[in-house]
């Protein structure tokens, strides 16, 4: 079962301006799923559209199998979330940003406690959340979000304003808590570096439409379609001549000459050819895309 | 359900703690009281004959209320009540409190429960501000006895009843205004706007249809009669129809808004 389900959301702001284009996320149980793009590619539209901050307007939204619109209470008891930049009482306290929550989902008060050693803010004692910093706030965002330990877990963009080691803390919690509570994680992010360690599943948005869906091992498996052959001789007519005798095509770019990988054996013959032939080789190199490289085709497409 | 919105309410009353909002409540309670303290210590000469008055809590309660009715009580509520809404947008937490599985309806209502019982707070402090102002001379051994009229409980419970419903619309239209506009200017200035035409229309014979005058009209039907225009129709009542109609179309504009945080 999908822990989330969207089908043909379609969102406009003006008549002129649609934001989303039949969106349709699925979003298995037990998956962390990394939702990616560009800044303004509407993902967070999306959550906001998901979590009912916006008005529907086309499509369907099923959380766990079930409408969200006809069970919003009962859906959002199981959902936390972290939307853009963080929502906490700045004259508050971080124990009572989560008291007035803890009351609300009526949760042990022990549990503000695990969730501010979980996010490691165990000793902010009476500071005000307006006096933290950025990351602090962020974490504390989480704690939020994490409090009544929900099953699935909404964060758009979380280590936003997080030096290295807190994106790195946070990515490993996320994964603690996905192995070891089962609770499923849709993350948002316009960096694949940032979150290609962390998830399970990939949804690709540009423009309001997704291009790509899928397990991440499947977008890997893109990767190694893209692997390519780069060639620069002395005769490059010459070279495409004898390429076309394998009847691989080229394409020339910047004075070289680019083909798709074939095998090994059919670069040592080439090569073999090439200087049979009399065409001085410079250069013959492998080019492996990664998979910032295929995010960035994808979204450039 | 009602467990839902009694920790709604807990929720909602928490986030008033430190706030400037319940600053207002405090300050605004002892303010008045504070200044009849003062004034009477410095002219204490005049306190004995004062105190021997057979309506000497009634006058106290009079002078009380004269700024209070006029001035202090419709800008606190315009002012506190635009504060308490404005913690939602200043935090930017509305989209926070929008993902909390509680009703829209429950969010709106305890949040306007968290404001009518700060103003039911702000009473039951003014009222014990003016019994201090009354007791505190006499303790600090100025030479005068304990008031010797009997305690008014009845006029004074009466009085607050009225004075309390009076500044309703004031709370409902600061309400929705608090609630639809981010920029915290707007029901500020919108408030003040409205008190000052308030004030203007006191003299007109349809100023009881400004639903900031109530307050203003209740002190001077029985303190200054002559300086307004006291309406025959009962102000009570128009303040009760004006805080339901102004209650159902701020929650009406709230349930229907498109973007919620």
């Amino acid at each position: 079962m999908y822990c989330l389900e969207t089908n043909n959301l379609t969102h406009r702001f003006t008549k002129e301006n649609t934001v989303l284009k039949n969106i349709s996320l699925r979003v298995t149980e037990g998956s962390i799923y990394g939702f990616l793009g560009p800044n303004g590619a509407g993902k967070t539209t999306t959550l906001r559209l998901i979590l009912g901050l916006l008005k529907k307007q086309e499509g369907d939204i099923l959380f766990f199998g079930k409408p969200f619109e006809r069970n919003r209470v009962a859906i959002l008891k199981n959902i936390g979330s972290l939307i853009e930049s963080p929502s906490l009482y700045g004259h508050l306290t971080a124990s009572e940003n989560l008291s007035l929550l803890q009351k609300i989902y009526r949760c042990p008060r022990q549990r503000i406690k695990e969730v501010l050693k979980l996010v490691g803010l165990p000793h902010t004692g009476n500071k005000k959340a307006s006096q933290f910093s950025l990351g602090m706030k962020q974490r504390l965002s989480i704690a939020v979000a994490l409090l009544h330990n929900p099953s699935l877990l909404i964060l758009d963009e979380p280590t936003n304003g997080l030096d290295p080691n807190g994106m790195i803390e946070i990515r490993e919690l996320l994964i603690k808590l996905n192995q070891q509570s089962g609770i499923t994680v849709i993350i948002s992010s316009h960096m694949l570096a940032e979150i290609e360690k962390l998830v399970t599943h990939v949804g690709v948005i540009n423009n309001g439409q997704m291009l790509f869906q899928g397990p991440l091992n499947e977008l890997k498996s893109k990767q190694q379609e893209s692997v390519s052959v780069v060639l620069e001789t002395s005769d490059l007519e010459k070279t495409v001549h004898i390429i076309a005798g394998h009847d691989i095509k080229t394409t020339q770019e910047d004075g070289k000459l680019h083909m798709p990988f074939v095998s090994k054996k059919v670069i040592a013959t080439l090569a073999q050819q090439l200087v049979n032939n009399n065409i001085e080789l410079y250069e013959i190199s492998v080019v492996k895309n990664d998979l910032e490289t295929i995010f960035i085709n994808l979204i450039s497409k | 359900m009602p467990n839902d919105f009694l920790h709604s309410f807990q929720g909602e009353w928490l986030k008033r703690k430190r706030s400037l909002a319940s600053w207002i409540v405090v300050i605004g309670g002892f303010f008045t009281p504070t200044i009849i303290i003062i004034a009477r210590l410095v002219n204490y000469e005049q306190l004995a004959a004062l105190y021997a008055k057979a309506d000497f809590w009634t006058s106290l309660w009079q002078s009380s209320w004269e700024s209070m009715a006029i001035f202090l009580l419709p800008l606190g509520v315009v002012l506190s009540t635009s504060l308490i809404t404005q913690i939602e947008y200043k935090n930017n937490s509305w989209k926070q409190l929008h993902t909390v599985p509680l009703n829209f309806s429950t969010i709106f209502f305890t949040k306007l429960l968290v404001i009518i019982a700060m103003l039911l707070q702000f009473f039951i402090l003014f009222n014990i501000g003016i019994y201090l102002s009354a007791v505190i001379p006499w303790l600090l051994g100025s030479g005068v006895a304990y008031p010797a009229a009997t305690f008014p409980y009845k006029y004074f419970l009466q009085e607050n009843a009225l004075y309390f419903i009076d500044c309703l619309p004031i709370l409902a239209l600061q309400y929705l205004l608090g609630l639809q506009y981010k920029n915290f200017l707007v029901p500020v200035g919108t408030g003040f706007i409205l008190w000052v035409g308030a004030l203007a229309a006191l003299s007109w014979k349809y100023g009881y249809l400004v639903p900031y005058t109530y307050c203003m009209y209740n002190h001077l039907k029985t303190a200054a009669p002559g300086k307004a225009a006291i309406p025959a129709l009962n102000i009570h009542y128009m303040a009760v129809f004006y805080f339901i109609l102004f209650t159902a179309a701020s929650f009406i504009i709230y349930i229907t808004k498109k973007e919620k945080g």
